[in-house]
């Protein structure tokens, strides 16, 4: 195969302004001593490196503005459905889109389980309490308390700190009881 | 003496003062100021940093500084780069002046990339493609697959992470060997190889998963041979080999010394 020279600007960007030569001459220029590189034109690129790098900058006005406009929302509810209980929490899934703990509002409704997050408006997470299933794991973290959701599309591990409370809402939501220890 | 600087973009080996056009950075005039055999690659520019906070600006400059070298990399052969904005005080005899202070380091550091250049080589993997290869003929695996439909729901849960931890690991284990096996052939056809500490996926590769990132220093005439070598892990099923270049040598000069 033949090298490519494609004008990747993330990898020019890294050269020039992270390799190359960096001199501590008498000659040269420096800004409140630190050399070389304009500050404010640092800062403008290294933004602009990690959001190349992130893949955010193209219509990014486009959803900072959406972002706006859906702030200030409330959940959502299908016609008869009750908000039952609510609590501060997490969740992360091993295989799936959440790869990090995320945090948000645990929402046990009458109909769902649903893990939403008020700014910008978004449910992170929801499944039916039909075919829910929770274990009871030993937490990856000490001050966390963990449980595990097992939905027919996959599972996720959640965290809240009120464990109990929230498998008692879950249990009289679900009108049966819901975790068992594994 | 009124204040003047030089922006200096690289140095080369050359020792003839010329003219290289409008072709820097805001069209300024780029030329060389030579000292024996080297030359430093510069514009004429005022004792300050080139600085903004408007980003398209900055991006043109960059643009602008990197094309400077690529055109001295064609013009003189490898050439020494100089970070962007790097702005020595002083006219063209203190330029010189510069350079024979540290002609011996700069020298060796040239005679070092001479007729090579810079290349960067990522290795990629696809984790279900890897994955759905192993789970067609490892027997293991699927005994475990097998047994998953007969049991009960709990179980097959169980069961199935055990499956995929299994599945993760092995897939791990075949990636670290072909990497391993293929980084001493890689080796063989280069001159330095520097294992990149910042692994960045490229934009066009983010479905899959980097396995390993190098930059390499080669020489102009085994490039071809890196290529042949970089086919052959190319072809494995379930692998993307990316191979970028010619770079300057940004990677392989040190300057430490230098004063």
């Amino acid at each position: 195969m033949n090298p490519e020279r494609e004008s990747s600007l993330v990898e020019i960007l890294d050269r020039l302004l992270n390799k190359g030569a960096i001199l501590n001459a008498d000659l040269i220029i420096s800004v409140a001593g630190i050399p070389l590189i304009g500050l404010n034109l640092r800062a403008a690129l290294a933004s602009m490196e990690t959001m190349l790098e992130y893949g955010i900058m193209e219509d990014w006005d486009k959803s900072s503005r959406e972002l706006y406009a859906r702030a200030e929302t409330h959940l959502p509810l299908f016609p008869g459905e009750q908000i039952h209980y609510k609590a501060f929490g997490y969740i992360r899934q091993e295989q799936g889109l959440i790869k990090c703990w995320v945090p948000g509002v645990w929402n046990i409704t009458s109909q769902r389980l649903i893990l939403w997050i008020k700014t910008p408006g978004e449910a992170i997470f929801e499944t039916p309490l039909e075919n829910l299933r929770v274990l009871r794991v030993p937490a990856s973290h000490e001050v966390r308390r963990e449980l595990e959701l097992i939905y027919p599309e996959g599972s996720a591990r959640i965290s809240l700190s009120e464990r109990d409370e929230f498998e008692e809402a879950l249990a009289m939501a679900m009108e049966r009881a819901v975790a068992i220890e594994v | 003496m009124a204040e003047e600087a030089r922006y200096v973009y690289s140095v080369a080996r050359t020792a003839i003062k010329e003219n290289l056009g409008e072709i820097g950075i805001e069209k300024r005039e780029v030329f060389t100021i030579p000292y024996k055999d080297i030359a430093a690659v510069v514009h004429s520019c005022l004792p300050q940093a080139y600085d903004t906070k408007d980003r398209a600006r900055a991006e043109e400059w960059v643009l602008e500084h990197s094309y400077v070298i690529d055109l001295a990399m064609k013009r003189f052969g490898s050439v020494l780069p100089f970070s962007f904005d790097v702005i020595l005080k002083g006219d063209d005899s203190a330029i010189a002046m510069w350079l024979e202070k540290n002609y011996k380091i700069l020298r060796e550091n040239i005679e070092n990339v001479q007729g090579k250049a810079e290349y960067t080589i990522q290795i990629y993997y696809h984790y279900d493609d890897l994955a759905g290869k192993i789970l067609e003929t490892d027997a293991e695996l699927n005994g475990m697959k097998n047994r998953i439909g007969k049991e009960s729901k709990g179980m097959a849960y169980l069961l199935q992470k055990k499956l995929d931890q299994k599945l993760k690991s092995l897939v791990s284990q075949k990636a670290a060997y072909l990497a391993e096996s293929s980084l001493s052939r890689i080796r063989s056809s280069v001159d330095e190889l520097k294992t990149d500490g910042k692994r960045r996926t490229a934009e066009n590769y983010k479905s899959l998963s980097l396995l390993a990132s190098y930059t390499c220093l080669v020489r102009n005439d085994m490039v071809a041979r890196l290529g042949e070598i970089l086919d052959e892990v190319n072809c494995q099923e379930g692998f993307r080999v990316r191979f970028t270049g010619p770079w300057a040598p940004f990677s392989f000069v040190d300057y430490r010394e230098l004063s």
